[in-house]
């Protein structure tokens, strides 16, 4: 390339360094402190000089470690089981959420129906709740409602086989914590797969129809790999929802289906706050969502470039 | 191979209706050419035939089998697209085989048919590219190739050539009219270029507004069209039309307006003597007027010279004739000038006669 570049006002490149500083400034800082001992972070020595220790990690990582840390007395911290919940909730849910989203999208698009266009504006609406509102409707619903009494078929073999009191109900469940996820992500990812779709020619699944292909294959062989993308952008929104909401999870998960973020807001107490291992389950807290980003966004990156064939 | 035949095919898309009743019939290994100017329902008529469209009523038969209530695939056809629509997330060996993936055909039996497929039509060294790194007439040749790979009886084609420049579109209607010779397939082919239709019809159906105007050889069509919107229609450059009258006198039957006055001669004298002094347009093919200075009275157009068009062996002109425009056609060295006024002779033969109200020819 030997474009011949512009003189920018340098005006714009403090722009740039601001809002760079902006973005990265607080992870930085997290991953300063995650090194820092508690006593180093409250004193105020703000600024790089200071001990690096990885006591907090220890500390935050104590129940999957093959040691024992000797500054830590008790583990209290279940970061490891908290992780794979966390990975089960957002990953199952990013799925569920993109297979149902584009097949809605699809017939929201494709087929002709009564009430299509009010269908299709109602999912956005349903977008516009907090989840806030939704907090606790749901949570009496996942309690009360949505139960298997205990006495019966299904209700009675799950409390014998997984052992526990009371009847079977949805809250303190990974499904519990996954549905209101799906529910919640579902509007957004139909719209934005929906205006995918509509760029995919309508000519293209006339010649699939014609080389004999039935609605399913013309959706999955045809429909489906051109809108990688759209998949893409939509998995990385939603994966990041699930795997980052709070208010939710902390009202339905229980001892056992908690994730990483409630684990975080555990190490508040009313004697101690104790930030060194804040900030380290922080920075392991992003890790997941850094690969995932990475891998979707080859993706879209690869669809752009193969780019579709106009005539 | 098989025949298709329409019956009293009738289109509506809401209450507008598009196609009024059209009857056709396609005989075995027949190149069909649909033709008419855009809007008139050929496109639909094609893609009712392949499917993609309902019939609102009437009945498509193949072989003597109505299809109009089977899906595309059951109808045994490979089709053709405007813009080809090509799958661009597969290469050009998966675009070509899908049809017979579809089919769960053995990987072999596929396999030798992409490759057979590809070098006929000379894409053998493009089978792993994807079409967005294919140039217009590469792809065009792939979506030739996935139709051929098919293996189906019918062929629709739906306005093949009408995305490649110029020079293309003349390479790709000669490998169109190569390939319709080899393979003997029941071919349909939309399009709005009349010299497409011309030159790989072994039929033109004729189409405007709905109906079907005319149907038959290219040659038939060309020397006898049943009115005024197909002769206009067929020909390059197309015929000039001119109103007269057509009078009965002792010399002869005459057809004259301002600026002209024919001698009808032969077959066209007698069939224009029962409509004496009815008011016609006249038609007239450039080919059928030759610059002739010593045309005799009863051939002869005085044509004003306006605008004068050089395409190198010919010269096209455009003169007026009265108030009418005419276009002739003249050897590049015959020696002309603007605003002159030259003599041209008609061929009696070519002079062909419409009612000047109901279009239709006499």
């Amino acid at each position: 390339m030997s474009a011949k570049y512009e003189k920018q006002n340098p005006a714009f490149y403090v722009l740039i360094a601001i809002l760079v500083f902006m973005s990265i400034g607080p992870v930085m800082l997290m991953f300063i402190n995650s090194f820092k001992l508690d006593v180093d972070i409250i004193s105020g020595t703000s600024g790089l000089l200071f001990l690096p220790t990885i006591q907090n990690y220890e500390k935050a990582l104590c129940d999957v470690l093959w040691y024992e840390p000797e500054h830590v007395d008790f583990c209290s911290l279940k970061f490891g089981g908290a992780f794979i919940n966390s990975l089960i909730i957002a990953l199952i849910s990013t799925f569920l959420t993109l297979v149902i989203g584009c097949m809605a999208a699809y017939a929201l698009v494709r087929f002709r129906f009564m009430g299509r266009d009010t269908a299709s504006l109602t999912t956005l609406m349903v977008r516009m709740v907090p989840p806030a509102v939704l907090l606790v409707p749901v949570f009496g619903l996942w309690n009360n409602e949505f139960c298997l009494d205990k006495e019966g078929l299904i209700g009675g073999l799950i409390r014998d086989t997984f052992g526990g009191r009371g009847d079977v109900c949805l809250a303190g469940t990974h499904s519990g914590i996954i549905l209101i996820y799906v529910a919640m992500n579902l509007p957004f990812v139909i719209w934005i797969l929906q205006s995918f779709i509509v760029q995919v020619p309508r000519s293209l699944e006339e010649a699939a129809r014609v080389d004999g292909a039935g609605p399913f294959q013309v959706f999955f062989k045809v429909v489906l790999p051109l809108i990688k993308p759209g998949l893409a952008a939509a998995a990385i929104f939603t994966f990041r929802i699930a795997w980052n909401e709070y208010l939710l999870a902390s009202a339905l998960s229980d001892r056992n289906t908690k994730t990483v973020p409630i684990l975080i807001v555990n190490n508040m107490s009313e004697f101690n706050v104790e930030w060194g291992v804040i900030m380290a389950t922080g920075m392991l807290l992003a890790i997941p969502p850094i690969i995932f980003t990475l891998f979707a966004s080859r993706q879209i990156i690869t669809g752009m470039t193969a780019g579709a064939v106009k005539g | 191979m098989p025949t298709i035949h329409l019956e009293n095919l009738i289109k509506r898309y809401g209450t507008v209706q598009v196609l009024h009743g059209v009857e056709l019939e396609m005989a075995d290994n027949e190149f069909t050419v649909l033709v008419g100017p855009s809007g008139c329902g050929k496109s639909t008529t094609l893609r009712m035939i392949a499917g993609l469209e309902d019939v609102s009523e009437g009945e498509i038969y193949v072989d003597g089998k109505p299809v109009s209530h089977l899906e595309p695939k059951d109808r045994d056809l490979a089709m053709v697209f405007q813009d080809y629509a090509l799958y661009p997330h597969m290469n050009v060996a998966k675009n070509m085989s899908f049809a017979l993936l579809l089919q769960k055909r053995p990987k072999a039996e596929i396999d030798r048919k992409v490759r057979e497929v590809a070098a006929t039509l000379g894409l053998t060294d493009y089978l792993g590219r994807k079409p967005g790194e294919l140039s217009g007439g590469q792809r065009q040749r792939v979506a030739m190739g996935r139709a051929l790979t098919r293996d189906a009886g019918i062929f629709l084609f739906d306005e093949p050539l009408s995305n490649l420049d110029a020079k293309l579109r003349g390479q790709m209607r000669a490998e169109l009219a190569l390939m319709s010779q080899r393979v003997q397939k029941n071919m349909v082919y939309v399009t709005h270029d009349q010299i497409e239709a011309m030159t790989l019809a072994d039929r033109i159906v004729v189409m405007h507004g709905g109906y079907i105007q005319q149907q038959g050889s290219p040659k038939e069509l060309f020397k006898k069209p049943v009115n005024k919107f197909v002769a206009g229609f067929l020909g390059m450059p197309p015929m000039n039309f001119l109103d007269g009258e057509i009078t009965d006198t002792a010399d002869g039957v005459f057809v004259s307006g301002d600026g002209f006055a024919l001698k009808l001669e032969g077959e066209k004298a007698a069939a224009a003597k029962a409509h004496s002094s009815r008011e016609v347009t006249l038609g007239l093919r450039p080919s059928d007027l030759v610059y002739d200075a010593d045309a005799g009275a009863g051939r002869a157009l005085q044509l004003d010279i306006i605008v004068s068009e050089y395409v190198g062996a010919q010269t096209v002109l455009l003169c007026k004739c009265g108030p009418a425009n005419v276009v002739v056609e003249v050897n590049s060295q015959t020696p002309i000038a603007l605003g002159q006024t030259l003599t041209f002779a008609a061929n009696s033969a070519g002079v062909h006669l419409f009612d000047r109200h109901s279009e239709v020819a006499l």
